[in-house]
């Protein structure tokens, strides 16, 4: 789970009065050369949920968005002065100038969504990261590359070394590195039924929404694309 | 011949008597002078070196002994024999190898002599083989404290492996380990060397940090005794990062990890008496880099430092000087590449990075810059300025003037770097040894645009190399 500072959250909730500005942007890596699986699921929710409020934003490819952004993980969004990443802050950032998703939820529903967003958090992400750094025929086909792409040799090795070695870190201190390929797609299995909520069809102005077929990740690179965009709607259809 | 002979004795009697030939009390970097001459027409009596004794060697290997006092067995008068052995003394010296060398001219006697014949005689203390120590830096006004392993002349000929960690007084840590290798035989005597280095860097006047990771290779040689060449290749990867959430976002979109591979070559031809204060002299460094042969950042990179000293009375020295430097961006390069000016080592009255282009009170420098000063030097009044502790000190009042602009901006026209911003002051001034000095100065800017940011009353700066 990240964290957020807590000075971070004040400082804009006491901004957030203003209304919604019109050149907010939202910063993510290149879609096409560079992003990654887990990252590029968290962009498409931000982006996702942006478009379920109807709050105009303009999508701006950067090769350095991960190190621009203010918690070291894409996408964030530019708005004024402020800078916001990651879905969650995001969520809260537009809530404080009252545009909200869930205001018809009732508590026991909100703390349902709740519930499955850290499903998904604990879950998915971590399966995103297994197979996109773990397994070694993913890493070496598609992570590896794409990772290294925006940057000149050697630095493109070093960089994705750094990187898969904090997964791993990561993944370790979950347990999560132990696990076979079998295993994690025996654990996100369990996120099937999460693609049935029923506000799913509430909104009519979300074209990712067509790709919400609920499937549950299917661990290789064809499934790439519909499992990024997949997750990316479940996490909106809660929001 | 007997005459000769007994002459010639007299005579090395003599010269020795006369004191100060030997003693080299002197700092060897000031033996420039022609050595003053006694009273005797050293150059007229003839005099060869028979032998040549090296005392105190230990792990320094022969041949490099050898080819630096080859030199001596050319003398043919004694005056030769003299300035040959102050120069092998230097050599020595430079080698870095040893401390405390002492020479000895004797008439050679036993087997082999001959009757013109000397015998030259170095003691030499080689260095142990592992120095440390902790001593503190100045630069870029952040005093370091720097604790460093030394390994003087490893291998017997002057090799040298140097590790350092050190300790900024903001919290940034860097670690260093170089390796050299002199050929002071070789044409142009060059040094070559090889570092691996870390450095953290922090600017908070322009926002962000910086984590530098890389290789210097180093050639360092010397067209003529005032003039110092290097050429380097330097590739590093540079991690920039913002220091806070409120830096401005066009600080911000720099950041990230950028690879850079720099050649560059340094000239510095300084004819000062004293590096700190001088009294006289001119000194002239440029330097000029190319980046873009592999990396991710390309730009030609060009600055000029220029320093005239003219002593006006006994102690009373007028200083002038100037700076400029052009960047000429290909593609990549990021805020750390480009150039900054202001600040108490350069146009005083600034605060640091104060002059040219801010956005959020975040410098964000220019692609090109000029900066002259005029100084005027004077010693602590009342106080005895050739012995004790004000002698370290100077008095100044100075004139800064500069301008750096950013021709994106505003195209590349000349008004663009006409618009000069100019400060005034005096001061006092601390050497710091003879690298660094100190200066708590009271400035007052007065012209500068909206932009910059003034640093009014009372600087304080720290650095080797000023305005």
């Amino acid at each position: 789970m990240p964290e957020f500072p807590i000075a971070d959250s004040i400082i804009t909730s006491l901004h957030a009065q203003e209304p919604w500005p019109e050149n907010v942007k939202l910063f993510q890596p290149y879609e096409v050369e560079q992003i990654l699986l887990p990252d590029n699921a968290s962009c498409l929710a931000v982006q996702a949920f942006l478009k379920m409020c109807n709050l105009p934003f303009e999508v701006e490819m950067r090769w350095n968005a991960e190190f621009m952004s203010p918690s070291g993980r894409v996408p964030f969004i530019k708005c004024g002065a402020f800078v916001v990443s990651e879905l969650e802050p995001v969520v809260q950032f537009a809530a404080n100038k009252g545009v909200t998703l869930c205001s018809n939820l009732s508590t026991e529903e909100k703390a349902e969504m709740r519930a499955y967003m850290s499903l998904i958090t604990n879950v998915l992400v971590n399966a995103e990261l297994y197979i996109s750094w773990l397994d070694d025929e993913t890493f070496n086909a598609v992570t590896k590359v794409r990772n290294s792409s925006v940057y000149p040799w050697p630095l493109g090795w070093f960089q994705t070394r750094t990187k898969r070695n904090a997964v791993a870190k990561r993944l370790k201190a979950l347990h999560w590195h132990s696990k076979t390929l079998e295993q994690v797609l025996a654990d996100t299995n369990g996120t099937r039924r999460l693609g049935v909520r029923p506000c799913i069809h509430d909104n009519n102005d979300s074209s990712p929404l067509s790709q919400a077929s609920g499937d549950c990740p299917q661990a290789r690179i064809s499934g790439r694309v519909s499992q990024a965009s997949g997750r990316a709607v479940f996490q909106e259809t809660i929001a | 011949m007997g005459t000769v002979h007994a002459k010639a004795s007299d005579i090395s009697k003599n010269a020795e008597d006369s004191g100060g030939l030997f003693e080299f009390e002197e700092p060897i970097e000031l033996d420039e002078e022609p050595i003053q001459k006694p009273q005797f027409k050293l150059d007229g009596v003839r005099a060869r070196v028979d032998r040549v004794h090296v005392d105190g060697l230990g792990r320094t290997k022969d041949d490099i002994i050898k080819s630096t006092v080859e030199d001596l067995f050319q003398a043919t008068d004694f005056e030769d024999v003299i300035v040959r052995a102050h120069k092998v003394r230097r050599a020595l010296d430079s080698m870095g190898c040893f401390r405390d060398i002492g020479v000895v001219i004797d008439v050679s006697t036993g087997p082999g002599s001959t009757p013109e014949g000397l015998e030259v005689t170095f003691h030499v203390k080689e260095l142990s083989r592992i120095v440390g120590g902790v001593n503190t830096t100045v630069s870029e006004n952040e005093g370091n404290l720097v604790l460093g392993v030394k390994m003087p002349n490893i291998l017997g000929r002057g090799e040298r492996v140097q590790a350092e960690y050190s300790l900024g007084h903001r919290s940034s840590s860097n670690y260093s380990l170089l390796a050299s290798k002199p050929f002071p035989h070789k044409p142009l005597a060059p040094i070559v060397a090889a570092s691996v280095y870390q450095q953290n860097h922090e600017y908070p006047w322009s926002g962000y940090r910086l984590l530098d990771r890389g290789v210097l290779l180093d050639l360092a040689f010397n067209t003529s005794p005032a003039t110092k060449h290097n050429i380097q290749w330097e590739g590093l990867v540079r991690d920039t990062s913002v220091l806070s959430k409120t830096t401005s976002f066009k600080v911000r979109e720099n950041s990230g990890p950028q690879m850079k591979s720099v050649v560059r070559h340094i000239v510095c031809v300084d004819h000062r008496d004293e590096p700190i204060f001088p009294t006289r002299g001119t000194r002239v460094r440029f330097s000029s880099e190319v980046a873009g042969i592999g990396g991710g950042v390309a730009h030609l990179k060009t600055e000029l430092d220029l320093q005239g000293n003219l002593s006006v009375t006994d102690e009373v020295v007028l200083q002038a000087c100037g700076a400029m430097g052009v960047l000429h961006d290909v593609f990549g390069s990021s805020l750390p590449d480009q150039l900054f000016l202001g600040g108490p080592t350069s146009v005083r009255g600034f605060q640091q990075r104060g002059i040219g282009p801010h956005c959020d009170g975040n410098a964000v420098g220019g692609k090109a810059y000029w900066a002259v000063g005029a100084h005027l030097w004077a010693p602590l009044p009342f106080a005895n300025t050739q012995s004790g502790l004000s002698s370290l000190f100077r008095s100044h009042a100075f004139v800064n003037a500069g301008c750096l602009a950013d021709p994106d901006e505003s195209g590349w026209r000349v008004e663009s770097l006409s618009n000069v911003r100019v400060s005034i002051g005096a001061g006092l001034a601390l050497r710091l040894g003879r690298v660094a000095r100190l200066e708590l100065n009271y400035c007052v800017p007065l012209k500068a645009t909206r932009d910059d940011v003034k640093s009014p009353g009372v600087q304080f700066g720290v650095g080797a190399h000023f305005l």
